[in-house]
């Protein structure tokens, strides 16, 4: 049928609705809850067109194509009418940093986000770069809303090890509950309450996987807000590439898009929009892809041990040993894991250069189990693709050479090791287990050194003389197979194996644990009558032996016991710990440093309050990275396991006359002793706090309580008065006010503009910097920053330092020095729950829990 | 005599492939017979002048007379008679310079190997025999602290305990070992050796108090004052990181050597992610310096998988560095520039590092040091690519004692000033040894004070009761 849109001819097919039609055409109509392969919705309105002779603006995404339509997308009345529905949708989802006037400079000086556990703003945000909602607001030029915003102060869930789920981020969109319902038939989650109160969630309180919910990630690909986000890919950022292959952890070889980035695979998600994943092909292959122990370099044995060597080195070395077996003393064996090709040349390698009869290939069980091969009598050298044969069976052997993505005990005792690609790193084909080939394609770049198997083996045929096998490339190899069309699995009528059957969960990929590597999996509730081969073959990490914290002597003031844990606004948490060594000598501007567990970082954090009497301490701490998340975890009667202070010089009290204190995230705790001790000695102190909307404002009756005057101000308006705190500073200067001292506690970039706003007038303005620490005490060096052109230790120098001298980019750059490296460590699949702690013995934690 | 025929025995370590991609111990130990054979070497000298040579002044013929009748227990107690940390030492004390430079053996041949036996006696008594505690005199009611829980002041506290003192043993991190455990790394003295010489003292009744900060948490006079101790022990060592004060030190991807080795470790971050801090691991590498330090932080770039360059001002021979230190590393892959200064690090636009310019240099007269002084060829500069400077020139004094107290003299370089021949400082009752009086130094030397410090301790809290 024909039909008319923007003055456009285009046509329609059967059943096709008009967003469709559009969308087919190159046509963008803005919409949110639509979306490819679900059902229309008709729910968020913001594809409302205009057609002649139908009355209003219907959704586009639930008006049926018919002929002779005429249809306008992008009228002015349209766009307010959408303006109006997202101003309205965004009123429930964080967004002050899309109002904020500030933002580009902001976004510019945080070039990471902040791996918060809440997000309360892009800043926080982990789909930053994916939002529709921000996207929206940019293409309709939404800058301010009609009202406050609303916060529902919902929890943060993170109830599996792979998915977070924030609620207070969502739109409503309906995306997750159609997913779900669609492609799993029942749906495990769905809309809950009415009016304002309704959200997504399961019905009777269940937790997810109560409900039923297979791990299947399908409702984190169709989120178009940071709601739902999967915990291991979240930090990565953007990825630069997107590559369709097939997953080979299972026989069911589901169609899998690998997006990745600089070459690292970092998530993966279904190729087919109609079928899901199973927890394994959606959550589990990037996390072991990319495990710590994979094995990156040729090894060579030289006497007991096992020496790093080059690909030729390895090569002509094992050929040199191998040729002593031609004939029946070799064998090879393989599993029926390996790619066709990859088998093609094993076969060809054993016969036509080898002249042995003894290729062995095995057949992995559904769960890519393979029991070791019986290896004929008389053969006395081995290739092994994967840990295919016992160690007894090694020990009888004169030669060993195994090819394998991880160690094993069985790769500790050969005599060669060559590290070999997992398959998002090779091209090739594998057969289903309905014996049908589909493709595999390198979606991301080879560990290390690693190589395809076949390309070791032919490489290995060149070593040992003669012509050697001829096969350059992949290509070559598949040609000679001559398989005709190989294609993805995409025409699949049902849920893959292991997202209906739960024991598969607990699977090999060529004989190694994939919970090995994807912690995760660990977590799973257990499933009854899953008996799991013995994972004799697997090895334990060489750092096995520094696996235990090393013993630290009882230390007779470590009762860091946790009194008292609220989570006051989103993302930050007031932790009152029992330390009355710092409490003691606690004064104000001073921080301590803090090891949440054992093998925690230690991090600063600034003193915001302490009790002498009580001997305990209270810390402002926002959750925003490994360390911080772990402390702010911990639960009242838990223990701290090192906090050590008050450090840092402590902060200049004396009569300065009108003394301003501002303080933002974190810094509006820290704010509370110095406004105490500077109004004790005279001075006239008003504090003004910022905060991006009023649902992060904390702490205004306690600061109302110490400071002459509180003055709140909020990106958005919603509290006090509009704008950051150091616009409130320069109205002031502006209009005359006299200022004596102004000292800024809060992120470098609302510190930096502080000191811009004061430098003109000539303000003394003070800035509390406490970047990236160590010791603490002046050992280390890593808190330098230059002040006046000369290095300062913020640690032992500092905290407090001339905001007007302060080389501001350079401390903007040094606090990214360690940004990936964190991404790495916030991203596991491990379970967000409170750590368990050493018990010392006397801590007191347990016993004494009911006498707090 | 076929005793004199005996070589000295070498101790088999691991390949320099291997090890420099793990972060296990160098070398294995003596196995029983060899460390028998290698005792045996010992001519049992009237005057032995290997103890002159030790700064503690260990029974070193004793102890070996003792392993050559395969009495391995007796002779680990033999040592502990004057030294608190065998185990550490026999590694990582410059015997070459000291009892093995003086030994008869040394003059016609090879010294007899009494570091690698005393390495041996301590691992076997803690591997296999009881760590069996000596007889302690009766208490005396003396309280002494002790600021610091590295070489120094556990010597202090090992020495003081079986005087019959009560011993308390501050220390600002959360591990003690002081630069045993944040300076030498796991390769070269793995943790649980120190861990094991520190049990041990607590065993003997010395009280370690971690996370606590002498100078923020208490001060010297509160500790004597408020907290009822008789005497204070000041062992803070030199922990500041000294910079070159050149253009781009700030870069990101410039470390102190104290930074770097402090990550990997007291915090382990070469076990991450199973410890939370990340280690610095990048591709090209420099370190700057020449010191035992600066082998330490190139040897552990290395194990991270990096390419490591030294780059030194002066000449190979004139490196401080233990001889057997910059062997290892050279072995493992390490390279080395010398007569090479740093003038300047080089940034891109987001300030991390790209490159470190320097100028070659050319030696000149003897400086006050007796090395030749290496003098600038001007002209020479040139450009080194690196994405990571590691700072290893060396340390200052810890200034938050000696800054939280009056009345301490303190020299123009911020150490404290002692009498030599007591360690005891400008106020009454307090001493202090270590780095924290000779500026950088050895372990042992720092042991070595320590001891004189324990001795005019333990006299001054007698004399102060009679």
């Amino acid at each position: 049928m024909k039909l008319i849109i923007d003055e456009k001819a285009v046509e329609a097919s059967d059943g096709e609705n008009l967003l469709e039609c559009a969308l087919r055409h190159g046509i963008e109509i803005p919409h949110l809850c639509a979306h490819e392969g679900l059902s229309a919705h008709g729910g968020c309105r913001m594809c409302v067109v205009e057609v002649d002779g139908m009355r209003g603006y219907p959704p586009s995404c639930a008006t049926p194509a018919a002929e002779g339509m005429v249809v306008r997308t992008q009228t002015p009345p349209l766009r307010k009418l959408r303006k109006n529905i997202l101003g309205l949708m965004m009123l429930e989802h964080p967004n002050s940093c899309l109002v904020c006037g500030k933002r580009e400079l902001c976004e510019e000086y945080r070039p990471t986000p902040e791996k918060a556990g809440r997000t309360t703003g892009c800043h926080t945000c982990n789909n930053k770069s994916g939002c529709d909602v921000r996207q929206l607001a940019a293409d309709l030029d939404l800058t301010e809303l009609p009202e406050a915003p609303i916060y529902h102060k919902r929890p943060l869930e993170r109830g599996t090890p792979f998915l977070d789920r924030d609620l207070n981020l969502c739109i409503l969109c309906g995306r997750c509950v159609r997913v779900c319902k669609e492609q799993q038939g029942a749906g495990v989650i769905d809309f809950v309450g009415r009016g304002s109160a309704a959200h997504i969630g399961q019905a009777f309180d269940q937790t997810l996987l109560e409900a039923g919910c297979t791990l299947c990630g399908s409702c984190v690909d169709v989120c178009p807000t940071g709601s739902l986000s999967d915990r291991y890919a979240k930090w990565y950022g953007e990825p630069d590439k997107r590559v369709t292959t097939t997953c080979a952890f299972c026989p069911e070889a589901c169609p899998l898009i690998v997006a990745s980035a600089d070459g690292q695979a970092i998530s993966t998600r279904s190729a087919n929009p109609f079928m899901p994943l199973c927890v394994l092909g959606r959550f589990s292959v990037a996390e072991f892809v990319n495990g710590e122990t994979r094995l990156e370099t040729p090894l060579v044995r030289v006497g007991t041990v096992l020496r790093q060597t080059q690909w030729k080195q390895a090569l002509e070395q094992m050929a040199a040993q191998f040729a002593l077996f031609t004939g029946d003393a070799f064998a090879l064996v393989c599993d029926n894991s390996a790619t066709l090709e990859e088998r093609h040349v094993f076969r060809r390698f054993t016969a036509d250069i080898m002249k042995s009869t003894n290729y062995i290939e095995l057949v992995a069980d559904p769960r890519g189990w393979t029991n070791p091969a019986k290896l004929p009598q008389g053969v006395r050298g081995v290739i092994s693709v994967g840990a295919l044969i016992t160690t007894e069976q090694a020990a009888e052997l004169e030669a060993l050479a195994v090819v394998d993505c991880f160690p094993t005990t069985l790769s500790d005792r050969a005599d060669f090791v060559l590290p070999s690609t997992v398959f998002t790193e090779m091209d090739g084909t594998i057969l289903d287990g309905n014996g049908i080939a589909r493709p595999l394609r390198a979606a991301s770049l080879p560990r290390g050194a690693a190589q395809p198997a076949w390309q070791i083996i032919a490489g290995l045929s060149h070593a040992l003389g003669a012509e050697g096998l001829p096969y350059e490339t992949v290509e070559s190899v598949t040609a000679e197979l001559g398989l005709g069309k190989i294609s993805l699995y995409l025409n699949r009528d049902e849920a893959p194996l292991p997202a209906r059957n739960p024991a598969l969960r607990h699977a090999f990929h060529r004989n190694h644990r994939i919970e090995e590597q994807v912690s995760g999996l660990l977590e799973l509730p257990p499933v009854q009558g899953c008996e799991l081969p013995k994972p004799a073959e697997e090895n334990q990490a060489t750092a096995a032996a520094f696996d235990t914290p090393s013993p630290t002597p009882t230390p007779a003031n470590g009762k860091f016991k946790i009194v008292s844990r609220a989570e006051i606004v989103p993302n930050t948490f007031e932790i009152v710990i029992v330390a009355p060594e710092v409490a003691r000598k606690a004064q104000a501007g001073q921080f301590c440093i803090v090891m949440a567990d054992a093998v925690s970082e230690r991090v600063p954090y600034t003193l915001s309050d302490w009790d002498t009497e009580k001997g305990t301490i209270t810390l402002v701490v926002l959750e925003k990275g490994q360390s911080s998340r772990k402390l702010t975890l911990l639960e009242p009667g838990d223990c701290v396991a090192h906090v050590t202070g008050p450090l840092g010089i402590p902060l200049d009290i004396e009569n300065f006359g009108n003394v301003v204190l501002t303080g933002g995230c974190y810094g509006i705790g820290a704010i509370v002793p110095i406004a105490r001790a500077m109004r004790a000695v005279g001075n006239h102190v008003t504090v003004v706090t910022e905060a991006r909307s009023w649902y992060l404002a904390y702490y205004r009756e306690k600061l109302a309580g110490i400071a002459d005057e509180c003055v709140p101000s909020t990106i958005d308006g919603s509290l006090g008065e509009k704008g950051h705190s150091m616009d409130v500073v320069g109205q002031r200067l502006a209009a005359g006010r006299k200022i004596d001292l102004v000292i800024a506690i809060g992120c470098p970039f609302m510190m930096m503009l502080t000191a811009r706003e004061t430098a003109p007038y000539g303000v003394k303005t003070l800035a509390a910097l406490n970047p990236i620490m160590l010791d603490g005490t002046g050992m280390c060096g890593a808190c330098r920053i230059s002040v006046g052109g000369e290095t300062k230790f913020a640690c032992v120098d500092g905290p407090f330092f001339d905001a007007h001298k302060v080389d501001w980019d350079e401390v903007r750059d040094r606090r990214t020095a360690y940004a990936a490296a964190e991404i790495q460590s916030v991203g596991r699949t491990a379970s967000v729950a409170p750590i368990p702690h050493k018990h010392h013995g006397n801590c007191g934690c347990v016993t004494d829990a009911l006498n707090v | 005599m076929a005793l004199e025929k005996t070589p000295r025995q070498s101790m088999p370590e691991q390949a320099p492939e291997d090890r420099a991609h793990n972060f296990d111990e160098v070398p294995f130990g003596y196995p029983n017979e060899v460390a028998v054979l290698e005792a045996g070497r010992c001519l049992q000298c009237k005057k032995p002048r290997c103890v002159e040579g030790c700064p503690v002044n260990n029974d070193i013929p004793g102890f070996l007379a003792l392993v050559k009748e395969g009495k391995f227990n007796e002779a680990a107690e033999k040592l502990k008679e004057t030294n608190a940390l065998p185990a550490v030492c026999g590694r990582v004390c410059p015997q070459e310079e000291q009892c093995e430079k003086l030994c008869i053996l040394a003059i016609k041949g090879e010294s007899v190997a009494i570091g690698r036996l005393e390495r041996f006696v301590a691992d076997h008594e803690r591997e296999h025999g009881e760590m069996r505690l000596p007889q302690l005199p009766p208490k005396t009611g003396k309280k002494v602290a002790i600021v610091g829980a590295g070489p120094a002041g556990l010597t202090v506290a090992g020495d003081l305990i079986r005087m019959g003192h009560d011993v308390t043993v501050f220390e600002a991190l959360h591990e003690p070992g002081g630069v045993l455990t944040y300076g030498i790394p796991e390769f070269r003295l793995p943790k649980t050796i120190v861990n094991a010489e520190v049990a041990f003292l607590e065993r003997l009744g010395v009280t370690f108090v971690m996370d606590y900060v002498v100078g923020r948490n208490s001060t010297v006079p509160e500790l004597m004052e408020n907290e009822g101790f008789n005497a204070v022990f000041i062992g803070s060592g030199a922990g500041l990181p000294s910079f070159m004060g050149i253009p781009g030190e700030n870069l990101v991807g410039v470390y102190s050597a104290n930074e770097y080795l402090t990550r990997s470790n007291l915090m382990k971050a070469f076990l991450f992610p199973k410890y939370d801090t990340p280690p610095i691991k990048r591709h090209k590498v420099i370190v700057v310096g020449g010191g035992n330090v600066a082998m330490d932080s190139a040897r552990t770039a290395l194990r991270l998988g990096g390419d490591v360059t030294v780059v030194y001002r002066r000449a190979m021979e004139q490196m401080p560095a233990r001889k057997e230190e910059i062997h290892h590393a050279q072995e493992e892959g390490v390279k080395f520039d010398l007569l090479t200064n740093p003038t300047r690090v080089i940034g891109d636009a987001s300030h991390r590092v790209t490159a470190i310019e320097c100028l070659r240099m050319g030696l000149g007269e003897p400086d006050a040091s007796g090395r030749r002084r290496p003098v600038e060829i001007p002209g020479s500069e040139f450009q080194i690519t690196a994405d990571t400077v590691i700072i290893a020139i060396g340390n200052k004094p810890n200034p938050l004692v000696p800054q939280t107290m009056t009345g301490l003299e303190i020299s123009k370089w911020g150490t404290i000033v002692v009498d030599e021949a007591t360690m005891a400082t400008s106020v009454t009752g307090v001493y202090a040894a270590g780095d924290i009086v000779s500026g950088a130094a050895t372990v042992i030397s720092a042991m070595g004070q320590g001891r004189i410090a324990a001795a005019s301790i333990h006299k001054y809290l007698t004399e102060q009761t009679a």
